[in-house]
């Protein structure tokens, strides 16, 4: 499956802002055998004084800027064609829960995506009691790994409602689980909430989803903006699955991935720091169109 | 046999005094006393010498002591609220002596430690073999917060991750060393070490110069002469990298900065362009490329590590990425303090080093693993049982860290649970012994527990161990290590030699060459604290000036009703100031709005004038409590005006004309200048009520002059001329407006090439304009206009270097 990606990010500044930096985190990965990036550009208006690039702790490419002037605004554009392999349908093979602790701590490795980052509380998603007895109801039904996400993944899309007012980028997953309600994002950190609870390792993949769905089937919720959903290790043979609680599925052809961390903090598009007297308006766009 | 004799003379001369009493504690060891009972060679002298003095001359002695750490100001901060509190630091008055020969197995245990967590940092964060083969346990590193994911991979420009480490030390029952905890992420303390070794020789001087003790300064001047090494590979400057003024060190930060050349600065004192950190100064940005820091690495930069901390620099990890800053230790290095990794020092000694430690570790078991697990489970009873991921002390960890013997039956069923549960999250260690060590209480010697830190630092000749540091003194006779959570002093740690030591100071040495530290690198922050300390101090001065004026008054016609005094309240209402309070708070709040400016810049001025300043705010503080409006008011203002002159004679007498002092005394004329035209154009306006003018002239110190001077034609135009427009009155307007006029243009880029700066184009308007002003034109309007003018000439300094 073949895409044209494009995003566009938009930021009007209040009152003028100067001596900024930002990391932005929205260009694509190429990862062997799921998806390759064929081209990619990325472009920042106005022009930064300073601009590099490089590749983060899990592999993620940041670019940052820096202004030292005084501006107004800050646009981001991302174009990216990008080529998703199709995934033959995989039998599962992963472990039960026990065994998967054995398979755990037999792994001595601190690669990125060793497991082993993926089990402890991170930055914005604590371990939560209530989350964790949620998870741990669910998985005790069924009999392996990656049954326990299946089921996991189902139940929050039909206990939580999608509502973009009810959350904001910063609610934590502890909120949102009281509300039953939230976005992409705090679907996903639920969901990885509830998995680290029960001792299975869990991280956050932030990308998009493809814009006009394919002939007969609905279009899927998040596709208008940027997305996020889940990835876990389901033991040693079936190594990372991916689970998009927003939309119950496992990440398909449809899915675009940007990069992974631990949370939404390791992957967030943008972060800056800046100097301001005033807030800001943010807008987004995102098209991801299929090309034959 | 002769020393036998020794011995036993000198036992015999000690005991009736000054170690009558000092009865050693069952199974441990003692540093003075031997186990027979006998004074251990060592500390004869200093014992036979205290004995000789007498009691009256030791605690007087060691009274100088404490009174040269209080004139020092030497503190630190303590946080038991919200609020930190400065509290002096508590000097245990007797040297811990420690011989030269027990001294060398320290240091070669300690250099060989710091080689060896070099080692496992260098790995950690970098090829990770020590996990992969399966001698470091990945989940204490993934699960640790001291991982800083955003820096692994980035080898440090200077080679190594660490260049400055510190030990805590205990000796245990069997009398050798162990390694209690290592201090790698910031280590605090030196700075005290030296205070500690000042004070104590105040009070020993004698005895200190007939032993052979080593001395401290040697080791200084290596890790300095290092960091400049360092340094001058990249562009050249050393910053010590600070959290602030609130930080619980911050005077030593201050004061190392000050005893060792280095620039103080704080995170927003930097900037990241272009990938190098550069300092704001008020001659611009200057690179810097040696930070020795003194604040946690998450904290060093908002962007890349943690999001909320407001002391760091956005960009830092950048410019580590770009190899232009060394970063002293590296960033991660904290890790390394991470208490669960005791449990695999010696191992991996082995399999890094190839030798067995010299020193040996606290026996530690990680308890995420299940052998391990079940052994501290098993013998619960004589375990300490604290958090795995804790990167501080267990004898400073009053909360985390418990004797599975003393807890209560639910803590302990708790405990137990959670052990089975979450492992990886416990250690268990051994519960340390400590040995004792005299200090004096009640004019004897009494035995306390000790533990000693021990500073490493790396010279381009491996690693130099400082000889000396500090002991930690117990409050209590209770030897278990983790009883020093109780607090207690801090004593001076002297190692003997048998032979004359290497004496060394921090000044240059003959035919080494003189470096000029150039005046460009004041940083922009400081600059901008001490226009406003001299502002503070100046707005102080003039309050206290009116206030006196007032008070005096009051005292005479003794009703507040009366006009002049009403007008008095009214002008001082305006300013913030309410006079119907002996000592206003609006006075209160600028003394201590200037002591606060000047604690951000203790490594600018001199120790006296933070005293002076010190002094003149517990004076106006217990003024407060006690004095009354009137008479006793007035006696208080003189007291509060003689300390301000005290403070400005010595900062003006003693402070270096650098680029600092300017900044100073711009804020001194600048508030001086607006005090003095603001009070004119109130006394001397239309409607003004009677005896307005005479007090005008006693605010403006002018009494005497303005007899001689206009005699005969004395009226509201005489006291314009000269509290305004005299040119030779150093309290008139004009006069400061000259003054600051003078110092604008030696100000980094106040002239450059025959072009005036902005702020200096508008002192040039501004004291011509007086010049030119004829009394009788000085409206009351234009006075104010006048006052509003300094205050914009403020605030084009301020753009010019501040921002």
């Amino acid at each position: 499956m073949l895409y044209d990606v494009r995003l566009e990010l938009h930021y009007d500044y209040i009152a003028s802002v100067h001596g900024d930096r930002h990391l932005v985190r929205v260009t694509p990965i190429s990862i062997p055998g799921v998806q390759r990036v064929i081209a990619s550009s990325l472009s920042f208006s106005p022009r930064p004084e300073q601009e590099t690039t490089f590749s983060d702790f899990f592999g993620n490419i940041v670019t940052t800027i820096a202004y030292t002037g005084y501006h107004h605004h800050l646009d981001v554009k991302l174009t990216a064609r990008v080529q998703i392999e199709d995934q033959p349908a995989a039998a599962d093979l992963s472990p039960t829960l026990p065994r998967l602790q054995e398979e755990i701590a037999a792994l001595w490795s601190l690669a990125a995506d060793s497991p082993h980052h993926f089990l402890a509380a991170s930055p914005r998603v604590p371990l939560d009691t209530a989350i964790t007895a949620y998870a741990r109801d669910i998985a005790s039904r069924t009999g392996s790994v990656r049954a326990a996400a299946m089921e996991l993944c189902f139940a929050i899309h039909r206990d939580f409602r999608y509502d973009k007012d009810a959350t904001k980028v910063d609610t934590g997953p502890s909120e949102a689980f009281a509300l039953r309600r939230g976005v992409c994002q705090d679907f996903a950190h639920v969901m990885i909430a509830g998995l680290r609870g029960i001792g299975i390792p869990a991280g956050y993949v932030s990308g998009f989803l493809r814009t006009i769905p394919p002939k007969g089937k609905p279009r899927l919720a998040g596709a208008d903006a940027m997305h996020a959903w889940v990835r876990v290790w389901c033991g040693v043979h079936a190594g990372w699955v991916e689970f998009d609680p927003t939309n119950a599925m496992l990440a398909g052809p449809d899915h675009i991935t940007i990069g992974h961390g631990r949370d939404y903090s390791d992957v967030s598009p943008i972060v800056g720091v800046l100097r301001t007297s005033g807030g800001h308006h943010a807008k987004q766009s995102v098209d991801v169109i299929r090309v034959e | 046999m002769e020393k036998r004799n020794q011995r036993q003379s000198a036992k015999k001369r000690g005991v009736p005094g000054l170690i009558a009493g000092y009865h050693l504690l069952p199974g441990v060891p003692d540093e003075m006393i031997d186990p027979s009972g006998a004074i251990r060679p060592v500390w004869e002298g200093l014992i036979a010498a205290l004995d000789d003095l007498g009691t009256e001359e030791v605690s007087a002695r060691f009274e100088r002591a404490d009174q040269y750490l209080r004139d020092a100001g030497v503190y630190y901060r303590k946080y038991d609220g919200a609020e930190g509190k400065e509290r002096a630091w508590p000097l245990a008055h007797v040297p811990l002596i420690i011989d030269e020969a027990d001294w060398v197995g320290i240091s070669r245990g300690l250099a060989q430690r710091a080689e060896l967590l070099e080692k496992i940092v260098a790995d950690i964060h970098g090829d990770n073999t020590l996990v992969k083969s399966g001698l470091l346990p990945p989940e204490l590193i993934a699960r640790n917060a001291e991982f800083l994911r955003p820096v692994v991979g980035i080898k440090p420009a200077s080679g190594h991750f660490l260049h400055f480490c510190a030990f805590e030390l205990g000796r245990g029952p069997d009398g050798g060393w162990w390694v209690l905890g290592d201090r790698t992420q910031a280590p605090s303390g030196a700075g005290f070490a030296l205070e500690n070794r000042v004070a104590t020789t105040r009070a020993l001087s004698d005895i200190y110069g007939k032993m052979h003790v080593h001395r401290l300064a040697g080791f200084f001047r290596d890790f300095r002469d290092a960091l400049n090494g360092i340094a001058r590979s990249g562009d050249g400057r050393v910053g010590i990298l600070t959290p602030g003024q609130h930080n619980e060190t911050y005077f030593e930060h201050a004061y190392i900065a000050r005893y060792l050349g280095f620039m103080l600065l704080e995170g927003e004192d930097l900037i990241v362009e272009g990938g190098q950190v550069m300092v704001r100064t008020v001659a611009g940005l200057k690179p810097i490329s040696v930070l020795w820091r003194r604040l946690d690495a998450s904290f060093a930069d908002p962007l890349e590590l943690r999001y909320d901390s407001h002391i760091g620099t956005p960009g830092m990890t950048e410019a580590l990425r770009q190899g232009s800053v060394a970063i002293v230790n590296a960033l991660g290095s904290g890790i390394l303090e991470t208490r669960a990794l005791a449990a695999f020092i010696p191992n991996l000694c082995r399999a890094l080093l190839n030798e067995d430690l010299m020193l040996p570790t606290i026996a530690t078991w990680w308890c995420g693993q299940a052998a391990e697990r079940r052994h501290v489970v098993e013998n619960f009873d004589t375990m300490m049982v604290g958090p795995a991921f804790a990167t501080g002390l267990a004898i400073d960890d009053p909360h985390g860290t418990v004797l599975g013997a003393q807890l209560a039956r639910p803590q302990r069923e708790a405990l137990l649970a959670e052990l089975v549960h979450s492992g990886g999250d416990f250690v268990g260690q051994e519960p340390v012994r400590l040995s004792t060590a005299p200090v004096y209480l009640g004019g004897r010697l009494q035995p306390r527990p000790i533990t000693l830190r021990v500073y490493a630092a790396r010279t381009r000749d491996g690693w130099t161990i400082m000889p000396g540091g500090f002991a930690r003194v117990g409050s209590t006779p209770d030897t278990a290590a983790i009883a020093m959570q109780r607090g207690g002093q801090a004593a001076d740690v002297w190692v003997v030699s048998a032979k004359p030591v290497e004496r060394v100071s921090l000044l240059p040495q003959e035919g080494e060459k003189l470096v000029r530290v150039s005046a460009g690198s004041l940083p922009s922050r400081a600059a901008d604290n001490l226009i406003w300390l001299g502002r503070y101090a100046e707005r102080c001065e003039a309050t206290v000036r009116i206030l006196r004026a007032y008070n005096a008054r009051l005292a005479e016609i003794s009703n507040p009703g009366q006009a002049l005094l009403k007008d008095i309240r009214t002008y001082l209402g305006g300013l913030g100031v309410d006079a119907t309070k002996a000592l206003p708070p609006g006075l209160l709040a600028a003394i201590d709005s200037a002591a606060n400016s000047a604690s951000q810049i203790r490594d600018r001025f001199s120790p006296d004038g933070w005293l002076a300043l010190a002094d003149l705010r517990k004076t106006a503080r217990s003024f407060a409590q006690r004095v009354e409006p009137g008479d006793d008011a007035t006696r208080a203002m003189t007291v509060l005006l003689r300390k301000l002159a005290g403070f400005s004679g010595l900062v003006h007498e003693n402070m270096y004309r650098f680029a600092g002092w300017r900044f100073l005394e711009v804020g001194r004329r600048l508030e001086r200048a607006i005090q003095i035209a603001g009070v004119v154009a109130w006394c001397t306006r239309k409607g003004a009520p009677e005896g307005s003018l005479d007090m005008l002239l006693e605010i403006g110190d002018s009494v005497m002059t303005h007899r001689r001077r206009y005699a005969v034609s004395a009226g509201v135009n005489s006291y314009i001329d000269l509290l305004v427009l005299d040119p030779l009155n150093p309290r008139s307007v004009a006069f400061q407006i000259a003054e600051l006029r003078s110092q604008i243009e030696q100000l980094p880029g106040g002239i450059e090439e025959g072009h005036l700066s902005l702020a200096a184009k508008a002192g040039l308007a501004l004291h011509t304009d007086l010049r030119i002003t004829e009394p009788e034109d000085m409206t009351t309007a234009k006075l104010n206009r006048l006052a509003a003018d300094i205050g914009r000439l403020a605030g084009l300094i301020a753009d010019a270097y501040f921002v």
